[in-house]
């Protein structure tokens, strides 16, 4: 889905897919989020961006990156609250649906 | 879209020991092969479906194969239940994608 910096952005960022697969797994379900992007960008590093309200996204990355961290190597986790609108466009050419 | 059954999967070290995993985990139990990544700097992952205990065995016993031929295993998961949105995540691996076309393909 096209995400334009309306809301929240949480990332979770781990070594391989298996990490990033569980992590996706508990992110979605930790709280009211949807995943918006995905991606394999190379190096060994697999990134998974979900939106939502700030609160929502804050316990799902904690969720997510605790998970991550307990089976494989948790590599980065943000949350940004109100990005600009060229975040989301970034965030965009990753879309999940393409 | 259909939506996963329980997975499993794991992650190693090169095409050897994947191939190795991946036999292992599918005679162990039965499960199917859904997916199948090179992630990069050869980290290589494959997903398996099936029931939870199935996908629990098969991933035991991809570990114990991969062990036993000296590699290491850099990571496994068996997810009971996956969230519907990881569909979108494997289906991006799906051999059926990776392979070449065969005659008599649609």
């Amino acid at each position: 889905m096209r995400y334009r910096g309306e809301e929240a952005l949480g990332l979770v960022e781990t070594i391989g897919l298996v990490p990033a697969l569980k992590a996706a797994d508990e992110m979605l379900k930790a709280a009211n989020v949807e995943l918006i992007s995905y991606e394999n960008i190379g190096s060994t590093l697999v990134t998974v961006m979900i939106k939502g309200d700030i609160a929502a996204v804050e316990a799902s990355v904690a969720a997510g990156a605790k998970a991550a961290d307990e089976i494989g190597t948790l590599t980065a986790q943000n949350v940004m609250p109100r990005p600009i609108s060229y975040v989301g466009d970034i965030v965009s050419v990753h879309d999940i649906d393409q | 879209m259909k939506t996963y059954e329980a997975i499993g999967a794991i992650e190693t070290f090169g095409l050897v020991f994947v191939l190795e995993a991946c036999d292992a985990m599918c005679k162990a139990a039965n499960v199917e092969l859904v997916g199948y990544e090179n992630v990069a700097s050869g980290y290589i992952s494959v997903i398996v479906q099936g029931d939870v205990a199935a996908c629990q065995s098969a991933v035991e016993a991809g570990i114990k194969a991969v062990e036993q031929l000296g590699a290491k295993v850099y990571s496994s998961v068996v997810i009971a239940s996956p969230h519907g949105d990881l569909n979108k995540m494997i289906d991006r691996y799906q051999l059926s994608n990776l392979l070449p076309a065969e005659e008599g393909d649609a």
